[in-house]
């Protein structure tokens, strides 16, 4: 800490891990070679978004990166580190004044330590692998898990030698086992994104997990009901709920013309009535679900259209991990919306950037969150700012935000017909859906930038004892 | 010519202290080599009163050599070992009990423990005592060589499940492909220990001359412990010794052969704590 100590925490230098990077990089290394080198200087000078490099999409470019930027404009952070995963790029760049620290694995330690983060994610989202369950930690594959962690972890030892950080901050269940091999005793501080349900961790697992929980000197998750599972589990550490959020001002409504010529450039007409879908292409966002949910739903409502923006994570990017399940998720989408007739009635756009999927967020009537299980669902709040009716499954952490018929609507993603019942209902009565969009707007102030900002500054206030 | 002849002792005397170099630096080896199956600490402690031996007596011949009498060297050194073990009887004590209770005992930093009319909490464990927090948060320091006579519990949970491995990286070895390698060896053991606690391996301190770690391990049943402890030292020290001997060369023609064993191992002492 820079400063005195007083009320809040001040000009911190601060150490923050994830796996996910922040900048993902398109250019292959051999073109990379070609150019002046990339680095703490230079940051992404030269590169172009969209052809070189693009932000990863999800929480690490909504969330953590705003997060970050707002922190050190308003004094509370003096310096960051961001140490993540990053294969293809250069060790060491800096991006609006951060500075990204990228780690290597090569090909074989990769694909290993995907398969467990993928077994562990997959659990923990009620896909439990029961072959694995008591295995997982003893498997050949965990060793390179471990092994990930603790280049992880050696490296932000290294950059504390040299900047003397007041505070790490590891972001997810990647990286939990940073706080343990860290060796420090300086304020650690956790935060688990994916779901925290207690039904879902393997007894075999349970010991493990409390002990690196227990190696962190906070812990953050993103809901009450994940809180209270989190002390249920046995968790007797420090432990607070910051809801997920954006920044609001990155939401505005574009022109009527832009987004006209939007849609249309993706085959969404004027008279289509469009039902939303955003998440990226895995079997755990249950956009099967909605594609069964038109078929049903065509029938009294002809000019119906689904909309499905997303594409590959970090993990199931090349550039990422090279997990293949978003290629295989999209061509089983195509053959059940093949199969039940709607083919023609579902749009596959892909990743889209921000200004883009804004048009489909004005565009749209109905935004659906169709997960079986989601960490919270972001997407949500980001239709309640575009002023949209949603319907959400009752599994995504955001649910104990929504008010049944007052700023949103749930459904068991387990019960397909009470989907379909609610979405008509939906679709034939536009004074709700106006009213649940104008309700949803003012919830989605519990989600937004400032908010948070305020909360972890004073959680940062907290641990390092300001 | 003259001056070589003169000389000629002192070089002697040189020339023997180099010989003795390379013996004690070949002993230390050897013993390390032969000490394989021991607890890490143990045979660093082993390798290292090996060249100490070497040395002395290399020294004494080079004494000898400048024609200095070695005799009263040998009394003094004598006379003055047994001062000091006289004056340091007490301290010396708890010295040892704490090599051995390092390596024997079953208690460590964070335990709950009686021993005595004391019980409380590990805090400390130093050079010559161990210091426990007691229920009404007062602090008291036991002497090492109480534990050595006193019958000690160890009142934490599960205590008899736990094996730690306290032992030193040399400075060079890569930290994360030493601990994905000894993980790969110690899940073969997995069927006889805890399967809901895989090895930890805790980063205790680290400086120039190498890594402090403490792997701990957790046992299935208590009448495996020793056959377990020794075996988990065993892949424990075969692991430091594979990372710190210089690695083969890729050679073309012979892949398998072995690295010389020029340098002895870093800094290899351990302790098994069980």
């Amino acid at each position: 800490m820079r400063s005195g100590a007083g009320a809040k925490a001040s000009e911190l230098a601060v150490c923050i891990n994830t796996q996910t990077p922040l900048v993902l990089f398109l250019i292959t290394p051999q073109k990379l070679e070609l150019m002046p080198p990339l680095d703490a200087e230079s940051g992404l000078t030269g590169l172009v978004e969209g052809v070189d490099y693009r932000f990863s999409p999800g929480g690490v470019t909504r969330m953590v990166f705003p997060l970050v930027q707002r922190l050190l404009s308003s004094g509370v952070l003096e310096s960051a580190h961001w140490i993540s995963l990053n294969p293809t790029a250069p060790p060491t760049l800096t991006f609006s004044g951060v500075t990204l620290h990228n780690l290597a694995l090569d090909p074989a330690r990769l694909a290993s330590y995907a398969r467990t983060k993928e077994a562990i994610w997959g659990t923990v989202h009620g896909l439990p692998d029961t072959d694995l369950d008591e295995e997982l930690f003893w498997s050949v594959d965990f060793t390179d898990y471990a092994y990930y962690n603790r280049i992880t972890a050696e490296r932000m030892r290294t950059l504390d030698q040299q900047h003397d950080f007041d505070l790490f901050y590891v972001h997810d269940f990647q990286q939990l086992p940073v706080g343990q091999m860290l060796n420090t005793l300086k304020p650690k501080v956790f935060r688990w994104h994916i779901p925290f349900e207690e039904e879902q961790i393997p007894e075999a697992w349970k010991p493990v997990l409390s002990t690196y929980f227990d190696s962190y000197d906070m812990v953050v998750v993103s809901t009450d009901r994940y809180l209270a599972a989190l002390k249920a589990f046995g968790h007797s550490g420090a432990a607070r709920r910051i809801y997920p959020y954006v920044d609001p001002g990155e939401y505005t409504a574009p022109p009527q013309e832009e987004v006209r010529r939007t849609c249309a450039r993706l085959q969404v007409e004027p008279q289509d009535d469009v039902l939303l879908v955003v998440g990226r292409m895995d079997p755990m966002k249950g956009q099967d679900r909605a594609i069964r949910a038109l078929a049903e739903l065509l029938r009294e409502h002809p000019r119906l259209k689904l909309v499905l923006v997303g594409n590959g994570s970090f993990s199931g990017s090349g550039k990422g991990l090279g997990l293949s399940k978003s290629a295989s998720w999209r061509a089983h989408l195509e053959g059940v919306a093949e199969e039940r007739g709607v083919r023609s009635r579902v749009v596959f756009t892909g990743h889209l950037p921000q200004r883009e999927l804004d048009c489909f967020y004005e565009r749209c009537s109905i935004l659906l969150l169709p997960s079986l299980r989601e960490g919270f669902g972001l997407v949500v709040v980001e239709g309640w700012l575009h002023h949209k009716p949603v319907i959400v499954t009752q599994r995504a952490g955001v649910a104990e935000l929504i008010k049944e018929g007052s700023n949103g609507v749930l459904f068991d993603p387990d019960e397909p017909g009470e989907l379909v019942v609610k979405m008509s209902k939906l679709l034939q009565d536009e004074g709700l859906r106006r009213r649940l969009g104008r309700q949803g707007f003012t919830t989605a102030k519990q989600c937004s930038l400032d908010a948070a900002s305020e909360a972890e500054g004073r959680l940062f206030a907290e641990v390092v004892g300001a | 010519m003259n001056l070589l002849v003169q000389f000629l002792p002192e070089l002697y005397a040189a020339l023997i202290l180099a010989i003795t170099a390379l013996v004690a630096r070949l002993a230390s080896y050897v013993v390390g080599r032969g000490m394989r199956q021991s607890a890490p600490q143990v045979a660093a402690g082993a390798r290292r009163l090996g060249a100490v031996i070497v040395w002395l007596i290399g020294g004494i011949f080079a004494i000898q050599e400048v024609g200095i009498n070695s005799d009263i060297l040998l009394l003094v050194i004598a006379l003055a070992g047994v001062a000091v073990l006289v004056a340091l009887r007490e301290q010396l004590e708890n010295f040892g009990a704490k090599y051995f209770t390092d390596i024997y005992s079953p208690y460590k930093v964070g335990d709950s423990i009686r021993v005595r009319e004391f019980s409380g909490k590990v805090i400390e464990i130093n050079a010559t005592s161990t210091v426990l927090i007691t229920g009404d948060d007062q602090l008291v320091s036991i002497p090492n060589s109480i534990f050595m006579t006193e019958v000690l519990v160890n009142t934490s949970p599960q205590a008899w499940k736990e094996l730690t491995v306290p032992f030193t990286l040399g400075s060079g070895v890569d930290l994360p492909l030493f601990e994905s390698e000894l993980l790969k060896r110690l899940g073969k053991l997995r069927l006889r220990l805890d399967r809901r606690y895989p090895p930890v391996l805790a980063l205790k301190s680290r400086s120039a001359q190498g890594t402090e770690l403490t792997l701990t391990i957790m046992i299935r049943r208590p009448e495996e412990r020793d056959a377990l402890s020794a075996e988990v030292v065993k892949r424990v020290g075969e692991t430091i010794q594979r990372f710190q001997l210089p690695r083969p060369k890729p050679v073309e023609a012979k892949p398998e052969a072995a690295p010389p064993p020029a340098k002895a191992p870093a800094a290899p002492p351990a302790k098994a704590s069980e």
